[in-house]
């Protein structure tokens, strides 16, 4: 014990410079200050430069009327009387329409490509190998103003394209045939209550048949009944209404052109930038689903499809009964974040003018401070991360490995 | 006692329907009903397709607007008239393309694996090979194609100074790496880091620099510098000090929660004022630290899964031969993350130069910006607009998919997956 250092600059006999738990808080404290005195400096800086250089700067223009039209508008939007803060929410609930029919579309169109790359066909895989490495290595913004200027040159609205005269494409968008309330909300509300009673209905249908099919063994086609119960339900329930109305639960809105503007009127009408956008979207983040597919897919050992194979199913029903339900697991974490992609992605709509939370959030930085706009943009985008994250997270915890 | 000698027959060759092209056939294309079907249909439709796209491609395109367009789609606004009134400017991209071109022959030295002669030796000839573009001399003048033809004798000086001079020692390489990045900046830009002017050359802001020049300087220095801020939000979010755990988790998931180009624009708004007024730090620098951190904090995430990949033994072992945990990042747990994340790091250096183009809506000169404004004021251009873009489309494809490339080779060098 002679030899060991004494002095003040010692502590539990070890010197301070060379104490591991000293060094550590030492360290840590070094880094807060050094943070905390960086974010004061910037801090003080940009309350300074806000005075100096009269940067506008606040959060009263919330409550005030937008007065700019909302181009889409899934609520209704009113650009004379609308505040700030209801024009943002209108926006908001365009990136989200757009983020959802994205992700739905670009899972179906992403899972299709990801199998047909393992098709034992050749040229099928190829065909899918191309398209994945072609779509993956184009920056989206690209292949976004590609589509925007293939829009751009199509006939104007004067020489649309039709399908039957029921669809309409032309330079500024597409009209298509959309169901509507015409025959009054209680017969139309009525008819989804049932149609979605029909639907959870099928499902257990769905669910008692499988079971019966996977405990005696016996053929009960439980798709085909669950599919049948619920289409049975709806199509009931929607003649009971047509007898006891005398009209259909849903009436049916279709475009057509009008001669005094050349416009097209009723309908469902999309304008070009949102169809932009989401063909833009689904063909980018398709090529990435495919790969994860793809990965999930032989990531499952070669003896589950062999074996499949032994017991007698075909090759359909070792995909959909045992290589995909296996192979979801490894999928579903880098889908999600596939999913969030997109949503963030959905972020470049004002390089092609659909009205989505960053495009809208431009356009008022011409009347209102720029800073507090895209603070709250931001914020509402980290909310959208968050969610998708509270899903993934969701189902990690559904599909835990319970008791290994 | 008689035997009977049996002759074995003649090996018969397999059924011709078997082996050979034909077999091949068989197996992939028609090896049941179903697939036969498919086959023909695939077949029938993608042979329709490419027909329609040969046709256009051939026929109706009309692929005159690339060349009027030229020089701009890569320099931008560089060599113009307002930026560079003599328009002598043209030399300081292609003299910052020769020094990476040597920096290139260095590595190959340094390295000496096919792969990285490869793709040196790739890179300088398909430089060289621009010198023999069918352009009108007025517009691309002999000094420009000499310069282009000047990477192959530069990737050949490089190789020669690294192996012949101590500048190809690793650590000299990275040293070179940073030198080099200032130096290209200081020649383009015509300043000494933006403080002083260099005597004789026209000082260009970096706001004026353009086209495909942007978006590879950009990309290039992401690449150079978000690997290593990567690497150290990485290893901070896995330290057991609470206070650096939590800063790197903040500075994480901040930047992964938010699109970029909200980003972008906070960069060109609320960023300036967080410095004082006269600090030297102009637009294209501030995109290119935003797209940089934006980078660095998706690679600190593959990274650390690579980290997370890592069994507690290797930590252990080292520990247990008492090596300090400073030495055992470096040396056990850091270099096996990072091979074990080799594609995913390749896969954000992609993304990242993908996201360069997205200076273009905050109004910078980028490749985007130069095509998009021509076919905006030139309105007889708008029909060919498709050409335009679909040019665009490869030349990022041409690059991306040569570092998907590259990516794969070094995977299988390394033995990913394998060990």
């Amino acid at each position: 014990m002679a030899d060991q250092p004494r002095g003040i600059l010692t502590y539990q006999g070890i010197p301070v410079w060379r104490h591991a738990v000293l060094i550590q808080w030492a360290l840590q404290i070094l880094s807060a200050i050094a943070v905390v005195t960086l974010v004061v400096w910037f801090f003080s800086n940009v309350v300074f430069a806000i005075n100096d250089r009269d940067i506008p700067f606040g959060w009263n223009f919330f409550g005030r009327s937008y007065g700019t039209p909302v181009p889409e508008h899934a609520l209704p939007f009113n650009d004379s009387t609308d505040s700030y803060a209801y024009a943002l929410l209108v926006a908001a609930v365009n990136t989200i329409i757009l983020a959802v029919a994205g992700v739905i579309l670009a899972i179906i169109v992403g899972t299709l490509i990801g199998i047909a790359r393992l098709s034992p066909n050749w040229l099928l895989s190829r065909l899918s190998l191309v398209y994945v490495e072609f779509f993956r290595n184009v920056p989206l913004l690209v292949q976004l103003l590609f589509i925007f200027y293939f829009i751009l040159v199509l006939p104007p609205i004067t020489e649309t394209y039709h399908i039957f005269e029921v669809i309409y494409i032309n330079n500024a968008g597409i009209a298509m045939p959309q169901p509507t309330l015409s025959s009054g909300v209680a017969p139309g509300l009525g008819w989804a209550a049932a149609a979605g009673l029909g639907v959870f209905a099928g499902y257990t249908v769905y669910k008692l048949r499988n079971r019966r099919e996977m405990l005696t063994g016996a053929v009960s086609y439980p798709l085909l009944s669950g599919f049948g119960t619920a289409i049975g339900i709806a199509a009931v329930a929607w003649l009971a209404i047509w007898a006891m109305s005398g009209n259909t639960p849903l009436g049916l809105s279709v475009p057509a052109p009008d001669d005094r503007f050349g416009r097209i009127e009723d309908g469902l009408r999309v304008r070009s930038g949102a169809i932009v956008m989401l063909i833009g979207l689904v063909m980018y983040t398709a090529a990435f689903i495919a790969e994860i597919v793809r990965a999930g897919i032989q990531a499952v050992g070669r003896g589950q499809t062999e074996a499949a194979l032994a017991v007698g199913l075909k090759p359909v029903g070792v995909l959909r009964n045992v290589t995909f339900p296996q192979a979801l697991r490894v999928i579903i974490p880098p889908l999600i974040s596939q999913c969030l992609n997109l949503t963030k992605n959905s972020s470049l709509a004002p390089a092609v003018g659909f009205a989505d939370l960053t495009n809208v959030g431009i356009t008022m930085t011409q009347t209102a401070p720029a800073i507090n706009i895209f603070l709250v943009i931001m914020l509402a985008y980290l909310a959208m991360s968050l969610a998708w994250s509270a899903v993934g997270n969701f189902y990690n915890w559904r599909t835990r490995i319970v008791g290994t | 006692m008689a035997t009977r000698e049996t002759t074995p027959g003649a090996i018969l060759p397999p059924p011709r329907m078997t082996t050979g092209k034909i077999g091949w056939i068989r197996n992939n294309l028609f090896s049941s009903p179903g697939n036969g079907i498919t086959t023909v249909v695939v077949a029938t439709l993608t042979l329709y397709l490419l027909w329609l796209l040969v046709d256009w491609a051939l026929g109706t395109a009309d692929w005159a607007v690339i060349p009027t367009l030229g020089g701009t789609l890569v320099l931008g606004q560089y060599n113009s008239d307002s930026v560079c009134p003599s328009n002598d400017c043209f030399w300081r991209p292609q003299a910052s393309l020769l020094i990476a071109m040597t920096y290139f022959g260095m590595l190959w030295a340094a390295a000496a694996t096919a792969l990285v002669r490869g793709v040196a030796l790739t890179t300088a000839f398909a430089a060289a090979a621009m010198a023999l573009l069918p352009l009108p001399f007025d517009e691309m003048g002999m000094d420009v194609r000499l310069l282009l033809v000047a990477n192959i004798p530069a990737v050949f000086l490089g190789r020669w100074l690294g192996r012949h001079t101590p500048l190809g020692s690793t650590r000299n390489l990275i040293i070179i790496a940073f030198l080099g990045f200032i130096t290209v900046y200081c020649l383009l830009s015509g300043t000494i880091l933006g403080f002083v002017d260099i005597p004789g050359l026209h000082t260009v802001p970096s706001r004026f620099w353009g086209g495909l020049m942007l978006n590879i300087l950009l990309a290039a220095g992401g690449i150079t510098a978000s690997l290593p801020i990567g690497i150290m939000l990485a290893l901070g979010r896995r330290s057991n000090l609470p206070v650096v755990k939590m800063l790197c988790i903040v500075f994480i998931e901040f930047f992964r929660g938010v699109p970029l180009i909200t980003l972008l624009f906070m960069s060109q708004t609320l960023v300036p004022l967080a410095f004082p007024r006269d600090f030297p730090l102009d637009e294209v620098q501030r995109a290119g630290i935003v797209i940089t951190m934006f980078s660095a904090a998706y690679m600190a995430e593959n990274i650390r899964g690579g980290l997370q990949a890592l069994h507690r033994g290797q930590t252990e072992a080292a520990r247990a031969l008492g090596l300090p945990p400073w030495n055992t990042t470096t040396f056990i747990t850091l270099p096996q993350a990072l091979r074990n994340v080799v594609p995913a790091i390749v896969g954000q250096y992609i993304s990242l130069y993908k996201d360069t183009t997205l200076v273009f809506i905050i109004g910078m000169l980028d490749i985007l910006h130069m095509g998009s404004s021509f076919i905006g004021s030139n309105r007889e251009f708008l029909p060919h607009s498709r050409e335009l873009f679909l040019f665009i489309a490869l030349v990022f494809w041409v690059f991306n998919y040569g570092m998907s490339y590259v990516s794969r080779r070094v995977e299988r060098n390394l033995g990913v997956g394998e060990r």
